[in-house]
């Protein structure tokens, strides 16, 4: 049975849909990633699951209980990490996991126990005494992480957990996301990055517009652009008939310039390969590597939108 | 529970800042003094009771035109616990003794006073001030009761005949000349240090709308506001467990005004301590209504504050909060502000007031506080609080 059912889930601002019409269901146990770019109703989507905000239509239900007529028993049940920062900067880390703790019901030695389990297990429990405004991007990062999961949720929702990071604190964050799903949690991920949702997510949705445009495990989502491949070609003296050429090609479905960089989306096969080192050639582009790329989850997006996931 | 929660961490967040601190609790007790100790030249007097004798320089015309009525009325024993009359031939002579400081006011008998006020005209004497404003008060205040009386009598003969003169002799008793004090008060009065106290206890009790504000944003600006909205907490149980921190703020300040003001500057705040307590948490009541309607229609912080501030000055300087103002127009718009009525009421405390005479301003802030809070509680349906 799955763990958390969202069915024709709508919510409009004025008049625009924001969130189209959304189904997906979440099973029980597995970390699902919410992938898209901005603007794409992720946010809107987690706002909903968490009662932040209230559906237009639909209806979603955790954990067999409906946000819209159970709002505070699902609240119960969910840990969110919010995309900003959502810390008091003059209380210390300790204060405020305590804080929110408390809001979640728990009281005394159980709190106390809580606490410093989460700080542990984000690392914090050497800085819990020290403020906020002392803290790196990343530790920050990981408190706003504790301050969500010190009360065992069944569903922890992280929205975008890892803007602005370094890269040692995000793999921290995203082993976290894995500890935490093994201990038993479900996990709902969003990101606009393809490598991480890819790299922790067993099952991912991925929206635009506020249209659920694919959804399932990764392979299953690459298998749908197995037909296509990415050629990447870094060249010097790259110029615009030279481009021009390339995006004449029959077989050639897309061209993507970047400073000294060509990417070409095409249907997979060898033969074209030929062509395109001809169209080089002949406009003295000098190659300096060329590399033949699996399908992933930036060319389904691409495929199914014209868009890349950073447009 | 929540509300409890939530208040306790507001109060520790609201005690951590020391901007506030400084604001809330030192900045009242510096300006107290300030306009207490420049406004009456000394701080903490309570009331001045006694009068010292003036010298006063009576410069009465010799021959036909000398005045009988004057030397006889200076001569009184009332009068001469007043003034002590000094005869001086000139206006030169007493304008200089003026300047030396040898007198302290001077009176200047025109030419046939007396033949003036029997032929039914009006009593007029000239007066030239000395430098002391007490003085000044005092015998100037023996001056006039004089000519009122004569020219009352004047009015009564020529009115009624001469029988009211003997009417009016029988009636009258020997008063004091001069009593100084607020006669209309038990003989009470309040002192710059008391007044500004009152004032700045309520303009700054009128500033903890500014911490309603701080407050309902800075949960916006932390985020705090999101996460706290997806938790199992009612929006309801978060208002009011942070305004409920916000009011034992401003009550703990409003105590520690009363309380400091009293023993750094001996400021008296009148025979009413609880009544003096409920004006002001409706003041505070009031005002944080007043802060959480403008905090929820504005979109943000800064704009939020500065309407805030506007309001607080303004209202302070419309109800008479920076200077006493005189009866015009302005003082006419003060009735409209939340200051003016606690302000009336705890200077009337401070003078020992019957309790029917602050039941009004009981009533009408009563009322204010009613509506101000039914204009919170339509704000908060109608807009709500969160990100």
């Amino acid at each position: 049975m799955a763990f958390a059912v969202l069915s024709d889930v709508v919510k409009r601002y004025d008049q625009k849909l924001t969130v189209d019409h959304v189904n997906f269901s979440i099973q029980e146990g597995e970390i699902f990633g919410l992938l898209g770019p901005n603007g794409a109703g992720k946010s809107t989507t987690i706002s909903m699951i968490c009662g932040l905000l209230k559906a237009d239509g639909g209806d979603i239900v955790i954990d067999g209980l409906s946000v819209l007529s159970k709002p505070l028993e699902v609240k119960k049940r969910i840990g969110l990490v919010p995309q900003e920062l959502a810390l008091y900067e003059n209380m210390t880390a300790t204060e405020n996991v305590s804080f929110f703790g408390k809001l979640y019901g728990l009281r005394g030695k159980l709190l106390k126990e809580r606490v410093e389990e989460a700080l542990a297990f984000t690392g914090l429990s050497d800085r819990a005494k020290d403020k906020p405004s002392t803290f790196s991007g990343g530790m920050k990062r990981r408190l706003n992480i504790a301050c969500a999961i010190m009360h065992r949720p069944k569903l922890i929702i992280m929205d975008e957990p890892t803007v602005g990071i370094d890269p040692q604190s995000r793999n921290h964050i995203l082993e976290s996301v894995k500890a935490l799903n093994k201990l038993g949690s479900t996990v709902i991920y969003t990101s606009h990055y393809m490598e991480e949702v890819a790299a922790i997510c067993d099952r991912v949705a991925i929206m635009d517009k506020g249209h659920i445009i694919a959804c399932g495990t990764e392979h299953e989502l690459r298998e749908r652009v197995a037909h296509e491949e990415k050629i990447v070609v870094k060249a010097s003296h790259i110029t615009p008939a030279l481009i021009q050429e390339l995006k004449q090609h029959p077989r050639i479905s897309r061209v993507e310039l970047n400073e000294d960089t060509v990417e070409l989306y095409l249907p997979s096969s060898q033969s074209e390969l030929q062509d395109i080192l001809f169209i080089f050639a002949k406009h003295e582009g000098v190659i300096a590597s060329l590399n033949i790329e699996e399908p992933d989850l930036e060319t389904l997006f691409l495929s199914l939108t014209g868009r890349t996931l950073r447009d | 529970m929540n509300i409890w929660t939530i208040m306790t961490y507001e109060l520790r967040r609201l005690f951590r800042s020391r901007s506030m601190l400084l604001n809330m609790f030192l900045l009242p007790m510096v300006l107290i003094f300030l306009l207490g100790a420049s406004l009456s030249g000394v701080v903490g007097v309570k009331s001045a009771t006694k009068i010292e004798p003036v010298r006063v320089a009576v410069v009465n015309p010799a021959g036909e035109g000398q005045s009988a009525m004057i030397a006889a009325f200076v001569k009184l024993p009332e009068i001469q616990k007043v003034i002590v009359p000094q005869d001086v031939e000139s206006r030169q002579a007493a304008e200089s003794g003026l300047r030396t400081g040898k007198y302290g006011y001077a009176v200047i008998v025109p030419d046939g006073f007396d033949r003036e006020v029997q032929q039914g005209g009006k009593a007029q004497l000239e007066f030239i001030l000395g430098k002391n404003h007490t003085d000044n008060l005092a015998a100037g205040t023996a001056f006039d009761n004089f000519l009122s009386t004569v020219n009352y009598k004047q009015a009564a003969v020529a009115a009624l005949g001469p029988q009211a003169m003997a009417v009016e002799a029988s009636s009258s008793e020997n008063h004091e000349a001069v009593k100084l004090g607020d006669l209309n008060n038990g003989g009470r009065t309040y002192t710059a240090s008391q007044f500004y106290a009152a004032s700045m206890l309520l303009m700054f009790l009128l500033y903890s709308g500014m911490t309603v504000t701080n407050s309902l944003f800075s949960e916006k600006d932390n985020h705090t506001l999101h996460r706290i909205n997806s938790m199992p907490v009612k929006a309801s149980e978060l208002f009011i467990g942070k305004m409920l921190g916000v009011g034992i703020v401003s009550i703990i300040q409003c105590l520690a005004i009363i309380l400091l003001s009293d023993w750094l500057f001996g400021v008296y705040w009148g025979n009413r301590p609880g009544l003096l307590l409920l004006f002001c948490l409706l003041m505070i009541i009031a005002s944080m209504t007043l802060s959480i309607v403008v905090s929820l229609f504005s979109k943000t912080a800064a704009s939020a504050r500065s309407i805030i501030s506007v309001v607080t000055v303004c209202m302070t300087f419309i109800s008479g909060g920076m200077a006493p103002l005189p009866d015009s127009w302005v003082n006419t718009i003060g009735a409209f502000t939340i200051n003016h009525w606690v302000l009336q009421a705890i200077v009337r405390m401070m003078l020992h007031s019957e309790l029917s005479q602050l039941a009004p301003n009981l009533l009408m802030i009563s009322v204010i506080c009613l509506v101000m809070l039914c204009g919170a509680i339509f704000s908060y349906w109608k807009v709500g609080y969160h990100e």
